[in-house]
C-alpha cells in the first residue's frame, strides 16, 4: 500500500513545529509496511483533486497567512480541498491552517480574510493571548497539546466541535468547545506536536485515509505504543 | 539619590542570595534596584566609554564572552552580564555587582561595556545603553511561547535602529537574509560578516556556492571533530589563519562577531587570533569536564572520562549541535539529552520536533550500537518522555532510550560502566540544575565565581 500526504504551504505554513504531525503519520504508515510520500502544495503549484490521500495545514506567521489566504482563492486550491474532504478524504489543520479552512479570518486592522468555508467557523481576532498545555475530552479519548493563538473561534450552529476544554482556552469563545470536526477533516489549536502523543488521532486519520483510497474498511495493524502512551499520559499528569 | 538608594538595595540582596545560596544574583539585585529607579541602566551606562550590545537568537553568549576576551588580553578593563541574564534586569544586576560606592558617588573604572540583550528586550533597552557597536548575530525560532514570530522580533528591530545614532557601528550576519534587510533601514555604516559557501536557511546552515560581498569572510574552512576549526580571513590586507578551538560552523559565526567588534574598537587582529589559544567557552557552550569517576562510582577503572555539555535551547541551536557531535560519536559514547518547560526555557515544547534529531542518528557508529543490548541514550528533565519520543520518530530504536526524569539520577546511570565521551545536551533550566549537580560533586565551580 501507498500514501501521499499532501503538506499544504509546508513552506510558510510550518511554525509552532507542527512538522511533527508529519513525521507522525509517515512513520506511523511506514512501520506498517505502507509506503509514503510527501508532497507539497504551495504558492505557484498545481494542486487537483486525487493528488494526495491525507491533508496537513499548519500554523504560520500573520504575513505569511495572508499570501495562503489569497492563494487558497486565486488558486483554487480551496475548492479542492473541500471537494476532497467531501468524498472522506482526511485533513488534519492546527491552528492557522483551522482559521484558514472557517468561513473568514477578521483581523485587528484591515479587512475580512475570506476562508475555505470547510469548517461551520469563523475567527475573530482578539487581545487575549491563548497560551498554555492544553487538554480536551474528544471521540479519541483525552487529547494533549500546546495551544498558542489570539484568534477566537465561533463554531455556528450544526457545527461539531473536535472536543470539550478539560484544560486550557480552545475556541476561545465563553463555550468550552476545542476544534472542529467534519466528515473526516479536523481543525485544532492543539500544537505539541499533536500527534506524535496521541496516537489514537494519528491512526484514525490514516485508517480514513486507506479506507478512502482503497475503498473497503480495514484494521491498522498495532504498534508498540509504549512511549507514545507514557508522554501522553504523563503529560496529562502534569497539566491536568 | 534614587540611585544610590536602588544600588544599595540591589548590592543588599546581591549579597542574600549568594549567603544563602538561592542563586548566583544575576538578576534579582537588578530587579528590585530598577523599581526603585527605571534610569538606573542609562544613568550607569554613560560611565562608560565605550559600550557594545549583542543580540540576535543563537550565540549571545559565545560571542560576548570572546569579545571580553580579546579585551581583557589587551588589557582593557570590562564589565558585562556574563550569565546569560540578558534582560534588563540582568544588565542593572552586573552593574551592582561591579561598581563600588564612594562618599562622592558610584564609581566605575571599566573600559568597555559589553551587553547581550535578548532579541524581545533590545528594543526597550539597547538605547539605554546608548552603544557604540551593535551586533545583529541570527534570527531563528525561539521560544515562541514568550516573543511570538520572527516577523515581529525583526519588525521590533528595524523600529530600534531607526532611533540608533548614525555614529553607531552596525554589524551584521551577512548570511541571514532576515538580518540583511535590517541594513536597508539604517542611516549609518552597516558592516557584513559571514562564512563562505554559507547561508543561512529557515533553521539551517546550509553550503550554498554563491558570490558573496562581505566586509569580513572566513574562506577555507576546514572543520577537525570536536576540536574546533580552521579558516582564513582578510583583514587590513593581510591575510590570517585562524584556529578556532570550538567546533562547528555555527561557532566560526560568532568568532567573527567577536573579531569585528574587536577590529573596530582598535584591538591587534593577530593578538585576538592569538588570544584564542587561552580562551574557554562560556558555561554549557561546548564545556568540556572531567568526569569523577567515584562520582559516577564506575568500580573497574580509575580512568577520568570526558564530558561534553552542549546547551540546547531552539531548532536552529540544537540542529547545529547534533550536527557538530554527529561524525565524533565513537563506540561506547553517550548522549545525555534533558528538556525542561520552565519559562526559561520555553513552556511550548513543540520546537523538538523543528531541531533536526535525525541528524543526530547520522552517525554510522550508533547504528552498529543499535545492535548491542547497551543503552546509547538516556533523556532526562521535566519531559523526558517527549524527548524519548521524539527520538522514537527520529529513527532512534526505542530500546536503546533510558527515560530518566531526575537529572541527578540520570547523570549516575550515564556513568554507569561508561567507557567512552559523555554528550550532555540540556535546555537551559535543566543546564542551570546540572552546574549545580556538578559543584556539589565538586566537578565544577558555581558559574558565577567562574572568570567572566
Amino acid at each position: 500500500m501507498k500514501l501521499v500526504i499532501g503538506y499544504l504551504y509546508g513552506d510558510l505554513m510550518n511554525i509552532y513545529g507542527d512538522t511533527g504531525n508529519i513525521i507522525a503519520l509517515k512513520k506511523r504508515a511506514e512501520w506498517r509496511g505502507i509506503k509514503v510520500i510527501i508532497k507539497m502544495f504551495t504558492i505557484g503549484n498545481e494542486m487537483k483533486k486525487g493528488m494526495a490521500d491525507i491533508y496537513f495545514f499548519g500554523g504560520g506567521q500573520d504575513q505569511a497567512q495572508e499570501l495562503v489566504a489569497r492563494d487558497l482563492v486565486v488558486s483554487g486550491k480551496g475548492k479542492v480541498i473541500k471537494s476532497e474532504v467531501e468524498r472522506g478524504v482526511p485533513l488534519l489543520s492546527v491552528c492557522g491552517g483551522y482559521q484558514l479552512l472557517g468561513d473568514y479570518y477578521k483581523p485587528h486592522k484591515g479587512p475580512k480574510l475570506p476562508g475555505v468555508g470547510l469548517f461551520p467557523a469563523y475567527t475573530v481576532a482578539s487581545h487575549d493571548r491563548m497560551i498554555g498545555n492544553i487538554i480536551i475530552e474528544s471521540m479519541f479519548g483525552k487529547l494533549i497539546g500546546f495551544e498558542n493563538h489570539s484568534g477566537k473561534t465561533y463554531l455556528k450552529k450544526g457545527a461539531l466541535p473536535l472536543g470539550m476544554i478539560v484544560k486550557g482556552f480552545g475556541n476561545g469563545g465563553t463555550v468550552q468547545t476545542e476544534g472542529c470536526i467534519y466528515k473526516n477533516a479536523v481543525g485544532t489549536y492543539m500544537h505539541g506536536s499533536l500527534l506524535p502523543k496521541n496516537p489514537k488521532l494519528a491512526d484514525w486519520l490514516l485508517k480514513k485515509a486507506l479506507e478512502v483510497k482503497y475503498g473497503k474498511e480495514l484494521e491498522l495493524k498495532q504498534l508498540d505504543d509504549t512511549l507514545e502512551l507514557q508522554a501522553h499520559y504523563k503529560a496529562i499528569q502534569k497539566f491536568g | 539619590m534614587k540611585l544610590i538608594l536602588a544600588i544599595l538595595l540591589g548590592k543588599l540582596i546581591l549579597f542574600l542570595t549568594r549567603n544563602f545560596k538561592i542563586g548566583g544574583g544575576s538578576a534579582a539585585p537588578g530587579l528590585y534596584a530598577l523599581s526603585i529607579e527605571p534610569d538606573l541602566v542609562a544613568k550607569l551606562a554613560a560611565k562608560i566609554p565605550k559600550n557594545v550590545v549583542i543580540t540576535g537568537t543563537n550565540g549571545k553568549t559565545t560571542t560576548a564572552k570572546m569579545l571580553a576576551h580579546f579585551a581583557k588580553e589587551t588589557g582593557l578593563k570590562v564589565i558585562r552580564n556574563h550569565t546569560g541574564s540578558n534582560l534588563e534586569r540582568g544588565i542593572a544586576s552586573a552593574f551592582i555587582q561591579n561598581l563600588r560606592l564612594h562618599p562622592k558617588g558610584v564609581k566605575l573604572n571599566h573600559d568597555i561595556g559589553i551587553w547581550e540583550l535578548d532579541e524581545a528586550a533590545f528594543n526597550a533597552v539597547a538605547p539605554k545603553l546608548q552603544p557604540d557597536i551593535v551586533v545583529f548575530l541570527n534570527v531563528f525560532r525561539d521560544q515562541l511561547d514568550r516573543y511570538g514570530e520572527i516577523d515581529t522580533v525583526i519588525k521590533n528591530w528595524y523600529q530600534a535602529l531607526k532611533k540608533l545614532s548614525s555614529e553607531t557601528a552596525v554589524l551584521v550576519n551577512g548570511d541571514d537574509a532576515n538580518i540583511l534587510k535590517l541594513a536597508a533601514c539604517f542611516r549609518g555604516k552597516v558592516q557584513t560578516f559571514g562564512v563562505q559557501n554559507c547561508k543561512i536557511a529557515g533553521e539551517e546552515i546550509e553550503r550554498q556556492k554563491e558570490q558573496e560581498n562581505l566586509d569580513f569572510e572566513a574562506k577555507n574552512v576546514k572543520t577537525s571533530g570536536l576540536t574546533g576549526s580552521l579558516f582564513q580571513l582578510t583583514i587590513n590586507n593581510e591575510l590570517l589563519t585562524v584556529n578556532l578551538p570550538l567546533p562547528g560552523i555555527y561557532h566560526i559565526y560568532d568568532f567573527l562577531a567577536a573579531f569585528t567588534t574587536g577590529t573596530i574598537l582598535n584591538i591587534d587582529p593577530d593578538k585576538m587570533v592569538l588570544s584564542l589559544k587561552t580562551y574557554s567557552p562560556a558555561f554549557g557552550r561546548v564545556e568540556k569536564f572531567h568526569l569523577n569517576p567515584t562520582f559516577h562510582r564506575t568500580p573497574t577503572s580509575e580512568v577520568e572520562y570526558m564530558g561534553y555539555i552542549f546547551l540546547i535551547k531552539n531548532p536552529a541551536g540544537a540542529t547545529q549541535v547534533f550536527k557538530t557531535i554527529a561524525p565524533n560519536i565513537k563506540p561506547g559514547d553517550r548522549i545525555l539529552l534533558a528538556l525542561n518547560d520552565n519559562i526559561a526555557d520555553g513552556t511550548d515544547v513543540s520546537w523538538i520536533w523543528d531541531a533536526n534529531f535525525e541528524s543526530l542518528r547520522n552517525s554510522s557508529n550508533l547504528s552498529e550500537r543499535a545492535q548491542s543490548r547497551d543503552y546509547t541514550i538516556i533523556t532526562s528533565g521535566i519531559r523526558a518522555n517527549d524527548l524519548a519520543l521524539r527520538l522514537k520518530y527520529a529513527n532512534f530504536n526505542p530500546k536503546e532510550i533510558v527515560v530518566e526524569p531526575d537529572l541527578k539520577q540520570a547523570l549516575k546511570q550515564a556513568g554507569v560502566g561508561l567507557k567512552g565521551k559523555l554528550f550532555i545536551l540540556p535546555t537551559y533550566t535543566a543546564m542551570l540544575k546540572l552546574q549545580s549537580i556538578l559543584t556539589k560533586a565538586s566537578i565544577k565551580k558555581h558559574y558565577w565565581e567562574e572568570d567572566n
